[in-house]
C-alpha cells in the first residue's frame, strides 16, 4: 500500500504535519494566495491552542501584509467567536490556524468568507486557483498595513449567546456544570457565558496551551477526569469541548458519557418541541435525528461530510432549518450564526434543563437510543474511491444505497457508511443501529468485505 | 527589473518586488538550519516592511527549531552586543540601512555579534540553494520569547567603554536626528546614560522616513536648521540602525560622512596603538591620521562583513568605512553609531575643543562620489573593462578597479546593494577630483549607453 499524504488540501482547508508537510513557507503562500483572492482589507487570524499556532499564525500574517491585508490578529480564539467576528466586523475573510481534533503534531489552515462562513466548495477551488497558479498580489511599501491586534474577539459571539438564550430562566436553576476545555480554545469564553447563565462552573484544563491533557477526540478514556468530577461535585452536566471549541460532548449528573451523537439529537429535541423548521444534518448523523423529527413532522435533510456542507444546506433549506449540526457534538443554531458551536450547545443543553426542569439523564431517555461503532482505516482517497465502487455493487438491492459522499447503505434496522476522510488519508467505516450487536455485525461484515476487495484492487 | 542583492551577510530587495514572504522564510529556514537550533536574536529597524519581514522570519526559525528572542525594533549594534552577552547562536537583523524605504533587508549575525564571514556567508547560501532546511518536530519548534528592557545591558556596556564623568562634566548640547529610524526608541536611553543634553529630531519610529536615512550633507538640513536655534555642541546624523553617523559641526558646517572615522581615529590612536582597517573606497584622510601615529592600515573590500573580519583576524584597533561606520574592536566587532557618537562626545569633552577645530585638524581631501545604472547582467563586466582605460597604472583589482597615484585615487567598482556602478575619486584638489570622477563616467558612458 502506498503511504498515505500528510498534507491534505480540500474542502475544509489545509492539513499537514508539522516538521513535515505544513511550513510556514506553503501557509505563507496559502495566506498570500487567500489575500490575493478577497483582494484586501481586513483579514481575521485566529488560532487554536496548538503549540504550533503562533509559527503558523507568524506565517499567514506575513502572507497577508505582503498581498496588502491588514491582519487583525484575536490570538487564540474559539473557532465559533472567529466566525462571528469575521462578520460582524466587516472584515473581508479570515485565517483560523487550527487543527480541530486531529492530533497534536496536526495543524491546518481554514479559509473564512466575508460572511464568517468556511469557503463554500465553488470559492475554495477559485481560491486555490489563484494558490496554484502561483502569482500573488505583493505591494510595495506605500500600500503596506500594519497588523492590527483585537483583545476582545469573543465579545460579538458572547452578547449574540446572551441574547438568544432565555438567560433569566436559565439563572434560576443556579445550576453547576462541570467544563472540560481540554487545554483548547474554549476556555476564553466558557467561564463568562456560564457565569453570564448564573452557573456555578468548575473547570478541567483550562490553560488554553495546547498541551492536550487527553486525546481530542472525546473518547470514554480522553473524558474519564470529568467523569469522576461531575458526580463527586454534584454537577447537573458536564461538558467536553473540542480544541477550537466549535464540538461538545456531554456527561450527565451521573457521570456517564452520553456520546457525541446525543449532542444533537438532544439540541434537536428541545429546539423541535418549540420551533417550526426543518433539520439539517450530515450523512452520518445518528438515526435519532429522523425519529426525533418524525415525530415533530419536521422534515431532515441530509448532506455530504463536511461542516461547510450542512451550512449551505441550512442557508437554502425550505422550511428553514432551525436547527442543525454533525452527529459529531456539532450543533448549529442558525440564528446565532450558521456554524458548529460548541457554546450554542451549551446553552441548549442548560435551558432545556431548565424549561423542561428535567436532569439531563432523564432529558437523554426522551430520545432514541442508538449505537454508533465508528472505525478508521489506512487509505488514501483514491484507494477509497475504488472501494466504493466494488462495495456499491455488493450491496446493490440489498438496501437503499446513496453515493452523496461515499457509500452509505441504508437497511430497516441499521446503516453503513464508508467514505474517505476529508482532513486525514484515512478511510471512515461507521454503522448504527438501535442494537449494539446488529451495528457490531453490520461493521465486521463491512470491514471484511473491504479486506476481501482490497485484495483485488 | 525586480532588484534583489543576495550576498555573504543577507538578502536584499524591494518589498512588493523580489524580496517576498516566501524568499525571506526560506533564507531564514537556511540561517536557522545554519545555526543548528536554540536561541537566535530578531530584530527590526523602522521601516513599514519591518513586521512582513519579522513574521516571515520568526516564523521560519521556530520552524527549524529555534528559539527566537525578539527584540522588536532594535538598532543592529545593540542586537550584535545582545548576541554574545544572552549567549545566542546568532541573530537576525531586519534592516536596509541606509537604503531608502523600499528597501528592506535580513543581515545575518554569528554567535560572535559579527556579520557572518565569507565562508558562514557562503554555508547559508548552499543552504538556501540546496532548499532542505531543518525541519523541527512539533515538541521541538522554536518558541518566540519578547525580550524587553533589553537596551539595560548594552548602555551598561557602553557606560563602562567611555569616560561618562567627562562628558557629564563637559555639558554638551546634542542634536541628533534618527531619521525615524530604530535608533529613535533608545536616544533619549542613550542621553540618560552618557549624561548629555539631548535634542531629538525625527524620533518617531511610525515606519516612514523624513529624508533617505543616509547619514551625509545632503540629508542634514533639519538638523543643521535645528543646530543653529538651540546653538548646540555638535550635530549627529543616524542611519536606519544605527550603525553609520555623520556630523554637524558647532558652526552648523554638515560634516561629509568622510570625517568620522578620522576624527575617532586621530583621538583613540593617541592611545591605541595598532592596524586600522578601512575599505577601498574610504578618503585618504585615514590614511594620514594612522600614519602620524605609526599605526598600519589594512585596506578590505567595501561591506562591514569584509571590515570587521579583518578587524579580528589582524587584530587591529579599529575598523571603519567612509560610509561613517565604525567599530572598535575592545568594545564589539560591529559598526556602532551609539558608541561612535557618545566617542564623538567624550573627545569634545576630554579635548575642550569645538568640532570644527577637531575637523581642521584633519588634512582635507576633496572626495567625488557618483553612481550610474547598469544593468545586472552586465555590471561586472563593464566595470572590469574599465581595466582598458588604465592601460599604464597599476591596478588594485581586490573590489572593483581602484588606481592611485601621489595626490589622490579612483575606484570603480559594483554597488553591493543596487545595479549601479559607483565612481569613487578623491585628490588634494577638487578640479582634480572631479575630473578623475569624469572620465571614468564618459568611458563608461561609451561601454554601456
Amino acid at each position: 500500500m502506498k503511504k498515505p499524504s500528510s498534507l491534505k488540501i480540500s474542502i475544509s482547508g489545509v492539513r499537514g504535519i508539522i516538521g513535515d508537510s505544513l511550513t510556514p513557507q506553503l501557509a505563507g503562500a496559502m495566506a498570500q494566495a487567500f489575500a490575493s483572492y478577497v483582494g484586501g482589507g481586513h483579514v481575521i487570524v485566529g488560532r487554536d491552542a496548538r503549540t504550533s499556532g503562533p509559527m503558523l499564525e507568524q506565517a499567514v500574517i506575513a502572507g497577508l501584509l505582503a498581498a496588502g491585508c491588514q491582519p487583525v490578529d484575536v490570538g487564540i480564539c474559539p473557532i465559533p467567536s472567529f466566525l462571528v467576528l469575521t462578520k460582524e466586523c466587516r472584515a473581508s475573510g479570515g485565517i483560523a490556524v487550527t487543527a480541530s481534533h486531529n492530533p497534536k503534531e496536526w495543524n491546518g489552515l481554514k479559509f473564512i468568507s466575508r460572511a464568517g462562513l468556511y469557503l463554500t466548495p465553488h470559492q475554495i477551488e477559485e481560491f486555490l486557483d489563484i494558490y496554484h497558479q502561483g502569482e500573488f498580489a505583493f505591494v510595495g511599501p506605500e500600500r503596506l498595513k500594519p497588523v492590527r491586534t483585537e483583545p476582545h474577539p469573543v465579545e460579538p459571539h458572547f452578547r449574540k449567546l446572551l441574547a438568544h438564550f432565555d438567560a433569566e430562566l436559565i439563572r434560576r436553576r443556579k445550576f453547576k456544570v462541570a467544563v472540560d476545555c481540554g487545554n483548547g480554545a474554549g476556555a476564553l469564553l466558557a467561564p463568562r457565558l456560564l457565569e453570564a447563565l448564573g452557573c456555578e462552573a468548575v473547570f478541567l484544563n483550562a490553560e488554553p496551551d495546547g498541551s492536550f491533557a487527553h486525546a481530542s477526540e472525546p473518547t470514554p478514556e480522553a473524558i474519564a477526569e470529568i467523569r469522576r468530577l461531575v458526580p463527586r461535585i454534584g454537577a447537573d452536566v458536564g461538558f467536553v469541548q473540542d480544541a477550537d471549541a466549535d464540538r461538545l460532548a456531554l456527561v450527565d449528573e451521573k457521570g456517564r458519557p452520553l456520546g457525541e451523537e446525543l449532542t444533537l439529537a438532544l439540541a434537536a429535541h428541545y429546539v423541535l418541541g418549540r420551533r417550526t423548521g426543518s433539520v439539517v444534518c450530515n450523512l452520518s448523523t445518528t438515526r435519532a435525528i429522523d425519529d426525533i423529527a418524525a415525530a415533530r413532522k419536521a422534515p431532515v435533510f441530509r448532506t455530504k461530510i463536511g461542516e461547510i456542507n450542512v451550512v449551505e444546506k441550512v442557508l437554502a433549506s425550505d422550511p428553514p432549518a432551525v436547527i442543525a449540526g454533525e452527529g459529531n457534538g456539532g450543533v448549529i443554531l442558525p440564528e446565532i450564526h450558521p456554524c458548529r458551536d460548541s457554546f450554542a450547545g451549551m446553552g441548549l443543553i442548560l435551558e432545556a434543563m431548565a424549561a423542561t426542569g428535567k436532569s439531563l439523564s432523564a432529558l437523554r431517555r426522551q430520545v432514541p437510543s442508538y449505537v454508533m461503532i465508528k472505525d478508521k482505516l489506512e487509505g488514501s482517497a483514491e484507494q477509497a474511491y475504488r472501494l466504493i465502487v466494488l462495495l456499491k455493487k455488493a450491496y446493490e438491492g440489498r438496501g437503499r444505497t446513496s453515493l452523496l459522499d461515499g457509500l452509505k447503505v441504508d437497511f430497516p434496522d441499521h446503516w453503513i457508511h464508508v467514505r474517505p476522510s476529508n482532513t486525514e488519508p484515512i478511510i471512515r467505516v461507521i454503522a448504527e443501529s438501535r442494537s449494539a450487536e446488529t451495528a457490531k455485525a453490520a461493521l465486521r461484515r463491512l470491514k471484511g468485505q473491504i479486506a476481501e476487495l482490497r485484495k483485488r484492487i | 527589473m525586480k532588484l534583489l542583492k543576495i550576498g555573504i551577510s543577507g538578502v536584499r530587495g524591494i518589498v512588493g518586488e523580489s524580496l517576498t514572504p516566501k524568499l525571506v522564510m526560506d533564507f531564514a529556514a537556511a540561517f536557522g538550519t545554519f545555526v543548528n537550533g536554540k536561541a537566535v536574536l530578531v530584530g527590526r529597524d523602522t521601516r513599514i516592511s519591518g513586521p512582513l519581514l519579522h513574521a516571515a522570519c520568526v516564523s521560519a526559525l521556530a520552524s527549524t527549531g529555534c528559539d527566537v528572542r525578539d527584540l522588536g525594533v532594535c538598532p543592529t549594534p545593540v542586537l550584535q552586543s545582545l548576541v554574545v552577552k544572552l549567549r545566542a547562536k546568532g541573530g537576525v537583523a531586519i534592516t536596509a540601512g541606509h537604503n531608502d524605504i523600499a528597501w528592506n533587508a535580513l543581515t545575518f549575525i554569528n554567535r560572535e555579534g559579527t556579520y557572518l564571514n565569507p565562508f558562514q556567508g557562503a554555508e547559508v547560501l548552499d543552504l538556501y540553494h540546496l532548499g532542505k532546511f531543518r525541519k523541527a518536530q512539533v515538541d521541538d519548534l522554536g518558541q518566540v520569547l519578547d525580550l524587553e528592557h533589553y537596551a539595560d545591558d548594552y548602555f551598561e556596556a557602553l557606560r563602562a567603554f567611555l569616560d561618562v564623568e567627562a562628558i557629564a562634566k563637559a555639558k554638551l548640547r546634542v542634536v541628533i536626528d534618527a531619521c525615524n529610524g530604530a535608533g529613535a526608541v533608545l536616544l533619549e536611553r542613550m542621553a540618560r546614560a552618557l549624561h548629555f543634553e539631548l535634542i531629538p529630531v525625527n524620533t518617531e519610529p511610525n515606519g516612514f522616513f523624513p529624508h533617505d536615512p543616509e547619514p551625509r550633507p545632503r540629508n542634514a538640513q533639519q538638523v543643521v536648521s535645528v543646530l543653529k536655534v538651540v546653538s548646540a555642541d555638535v550635530g549627529f546624523l543616524l542611519n536606519s540602525d544605527v550603525s553609520r553617523v555623520s556630523l554637524v559641526s558647532e558652526t552648523a558646517e554638515s560634516l561629509s560622512e568622510e570625517f568620522t572615522f578620522p576624527l575617532i581615529a586621530n583621538e583613540y590612536l593617541k592611545t591605541h596603538r595598532g592596524p586600522v582597517v578601512t575599505n577601498l573606497s574610504t578618503s585618504r584622510m585615514i590614511e594620514d591620521v594612522a600614519r602620524i601615529r605609526d599605526c598600519p592600515i589594512v585596506r578590505t573590500k567595501v561591506g562591514q562583513s569584509y571590515a570587521v573580519h579583518a578587524l579580528q583576524q589582524e587584530e587591529a584597533v579599529l575598523a571603519g568605512e567612509g560610509s561613517g561606520g565604525v567599530a572598535f574592536r575592545a568594545f564589539h566587532p560591529a559598526f556602532d553609531g551609539f558608541l561612535t557618537m557618545g566617542y564623538i562626545l567624550e573627545t569634545l569633552a576630554r579635548q575642550g575643543k569645538k568640532v570644527s577645530r577637531l575637523v581642521e585638524e584633519l588634512p582635507r581631501y576633496h572626495i567625488v562620489k557618483e553612481k550610474i545604472y547598469c544593468p545586472p547582467a552586465r555590471i561586472h563586466s563593464v566595470v572590469s573593462e574599465v581595466k582598458k582605460f588604465f592601460r599604464r597604472h597599476e591596478i588594485d583589482a581586490s573590489d572593483g578597479i581602484r588606481v592611485e597615484d601621489k595626490t589622490g585615487w579612483v575606484q570603480v567598482r559594483t554597488s553591493g546593494t543596487e545595479p549601479m556602478i559607483r565612481i569613487i575619486a578623491e585628490d588634494e584638489s577638487k578640479d582634480r577630483a572631479r575630473a578623475r570622477a569624469d572620465e571614468i563616467i564618459q568611458f563608461i558612458g561609451v561601454l554601456a549607453p
